[in-house]
């Protein structure tokens, strides 16, 4: 028994126990679910600091089901990976509840949002530390679900509630791909566990392809990408916490869990599908009206980003006198997914306090002139963005570098569609940062505008240190221990044509911003270059018009055909057949009861007779 | 095995089965026509002695206990039967007022 055992045990039942206490004796006092839920994500961040600093990693697990001789276990692996994930997971995830205690005050349903965030970590924890594919499975299934409950969370809007069904099915989709994979991981190796793949597996392409396919749904990767956008209708601390932070950089994770069973040909896979993302998500991004609308397409941009770091795989590192490989995939991918984490929060937490200052206007048209009267929101948001573009000396910058020197080792053609990426990303974030803090305030919501309280500048200021702090080595070697390790360096040349590459993108972005863009009522863009604006908007529409004709063509005219064949075949001949037949046979042998002792008397004659005559041998 | 009656019998096996046959068919055609359900009841065990009428026969010819064992059984049954049966009709005079069959057709479709 290990001694730290039962803290990891603490820490995934804590969030449950708060979910059901909520669930079952506070719905209707939302003040106490709201402290409730908040001490209790005060309490795992204080646990999961305690087991990083501990440094004992560990793992067991309990049989729970057995079927012949498939069984399935559950398990806690709490290895440097888990330690890292479980530290943003707890840590950020407080923040972020701390934040909610401002921004939902005045809500109505405060006692179900606080319950949904309260299982929310419960499931995320989960798939932190599970540690075979099944119980990853269990929880993936669960965060889903929590996902769909928390956008749904203002479930009288009719959009609201069409983006929380729209995550869940099209997560439904990369679902079940990666239960296929499961499934085909167990056939072929005879077991899920991590540690019992890492030690021997069989190779195969399909295997880490179909659990790509979870990830893909979860870390909204293309063609699975059209959900995350739309689930910006939830509650900002949701869209920060899960479709920022946590929930979406689950599915790097879960990449990062099964390394061991990836060939080059899925990364090969992996790394474009990445690329593409990022590239198409940085475009979309430009012509976004709505402040949290950039920030998702931002998140999908690094996301796409991470993916395409872990898919350019492992490279030979020159350490002292020998060479030695290293995964630099995963280390560059939870490099950037921890620091993307930091600043992503901070600026989804920022967009909240905007947000709640302007009452709710959402249109960064309609801002404006915010500099001054939010003065804090402001000047984290600013670190915030100085981080994802990359300015030198903050934690984006050096996780981006890691990931562009890797793309520049491995791949060019990713390298100058990463860096390509990468002048988009300051591009619209300065965009998204001039026009909604500088100029004039444009509407009388911005000229009203007032800066949070304390509960809700806190969760920012904090978020912001790490923001600066949370690259190097004294902290992000701290947090992620053997896996910060992994993260490739580049030394001498390689290292000042990367410096060069990350200043330049970021320069020319960051500049063509601000220079382009007046803060202003209306987007330049859109005055200037009215084809490309709409070029990049029907980029954006392409995928849901796509699917939407999918849907309603195609899908809809199959079901309507399969609905004809259940009525008529299914429905008609055969359940109301059968109950026909047997309502017919029925009907006649109803005859037989009359009512009249005597008469039945001359059946059992009649049937006494038969039974003699059967018995002699007569027929 | 020792004869139960030491002496030769009048009559032969034919005409003991004669009686029981006739007793059984004044018994079923009694249940099959009569109207008091009490009349058809007596018809009942008519023709439940004709056939223990038939089984004392058997064992009185064979030779063997088995046929007197049958009737024992047979007795003790329809003591219980008696005691069931007659009950049964009583209670049902009790509620309808009557024990004629033909008005006893409530259960029927």
């Amino acid at each position: 028994m290990h001694s730290m055992l039962n803290h990891a045990i603490l820490i995934l039942l804590l969030p449950l126990a708060s979910a059901v206490v909520i669930a079952l004796f506070l719905r209707k006092r939302g003040a106490v679910a709201s402290w409730l839920s908040t001490g209790i994500a005060g309490a795992i961040a204080a646990i999961s600091i305690i087991l990083l600093q501990h440094g004992e990693r560990f793992e067991s697990s309990v049989e729970w089901l057995r079927f012949g001789t498939f069984s399935v276990s559950l398990g806690i692996k709490y290895d440097d990976l888990a330690a890292l994930m479980l530290f943003i997971v707890g840590f950020v995830g407080f923040l972020i509840h701390l934040f909610s205690l401002g921004y939902m005050r005045d809500d109505q349903a405060r006692a179900r949002f606080f319950g949904g965030l309260s299982i929310f970590m419960f499931s995320m924890i989960g798939i932190v530390l599970a540690d075979n594919l099944f119980m990853i499975f269990i929880f993936w299934e669960l965060v889903g679900f929590s996902s769909w409950l928390l956008i749904n969370h203002y479930h009288e809007k009719q959009s609201a509630a069409d983006a929380s069904k729209k995550a869940f099915i099209v997560n439904r989709v990369g679902d079940f791909g990666f239960l296929l994979g499961i499934i085909m991981c167990y056939w072929a190796n005879g077991t899920v566990n991590f540690t019992a793949l890492g030690q021997n597996h069989v190779f195969s392409t399909a295997i880490p392809l179909l659990l790509f396919c979870g990830a893909m749904g979860k870390s909204a990767q293309m063609p699975l990408q059209v959900w995350l956008p739309d689930a910006m209708e939830g509650p900002t601390p949701v869209s920060a916490l899960i479709h920022a932070a946590t929930m979406v950089a689950a599915g790097i994770f879960m990449l990062c869990r099964i390394n061991v069973l990836m060939v080059p040909q899925a990364l090969e896979v992996i790394m474009w599908i990445g690329t593409v993302t990022a590239v198409y998500a940085a475009l979309c991004a430009i012509v976004q009206r709505d402040i949290k609308k950039v920030l998702a397409y931002s998140t999908l941009s690094q996301l796409g980003y991470m993916v395409a770091a872990f898919g350019l795989g492992s490279i030979a590192m020159e350490h002292g006198e020998h060479k030695m490989v290293i995964a630099a995939g995963v280390g560059a991918a939870m490099f950037h997914l921890t620091t993307h984490a930091f600043f992503k929060a901070l600026m989804f937490l920022g967009s909240g306090s905007v947000i709640h200052g302007c009452h709710h206007e959402q249109d960064i048209f309609k801002m404006g002139g915010l500099r001054t009267k939010m003065p804090v929101t402001f000047w984290t948001f600013t670190i915030g963005v100085l981080a994802i573009i990359g300015m030198p000396f903050l934690a984006g910058f050096f996780s981006k570098d890691a990931i562009l020197y890797l793309a520049m080792e491995k791949n060019t053609a990713v390298f100058a569609l990463l860096a390509f990426t990468a002048v988009l990303t300051s591009f619209y974030m300065v965009r998204l940062w001039k026009i909604t803090f500088l100029g004039e305030a444009r509407s009388d919501e911005a000229k009203h505008a007032h800066e949070s309280g304390l509960v809700m500048t806190l969760p920012l200021i904090i978020l912001a240190v790490l923001s600066v702090a949370g690259g190097y080595a004294g902290v992000y070697g701290k947090l992620a221990g053997s896996v910060a390790e992994m993260i490739p360096e580049a030394h001498g040349s390689a290292h000042t044509t990367i410096l060069l590459v990350s200043l330049a993108v970021m320069t020319i972005g960051a500049g063509s911003a601000l220079f382009f863009y007046k803060s202003a009522a209306t987007d330049t863009l859109e005055e200037k270059f009215r084809f490309g604006f709409s070029a990049l908007t029907g980029l954006k529409e392409s995928f849901d018009k796509l699917y939407n004709y999918y849907v309603a063509k195609v899908q809809q005219r199959f079901a309507m055909v399969l609905n004809f064949l259940e009525q008529i075949v299914l429905a008609g001949a055969i359940i109301r057949g059968l109950a026909g037949f047997a309502g017919l046979v029925g009907y006649g042998a109803r005859a037989f009861y009359t009512g009249s002792l005597q008469a039945y008397a001359y059946w059992f004659l009649l049937g006494a007779a038969l039974l003699w005559a059967y018995a002699a041998g007569i027929f | 095995m020792i004869p139960l009656l030491a002496t030769t019998p009048v009559y032969g096996l034919p005409s003991y089965l004669f009686v029981s046959a006739l007793l059984f068919a004044i018994g079923f055609f009694g249940v099959l026509l009569r109207k008091n359900t009490l009349v058809i009841y007596m018809c009942l065990e008519l023709m439940l002695l004709a056939s223990t009428l038939a089984l004392v026969a058997f064992s009185k010819f064979n030779g063997t206990l088995d046929g007197n064992v049958f009737v024992f059984f047979i007795l003790t049954i329809a003591a219980a039967e008696v005691a069931v049966g007659l009950a049964i009709i009583v209670a049902l005079f009790r509620k309808r007022h009557t024990v004629q069959v033909e008005e006893l057709n409530q259960l029927k479709h």
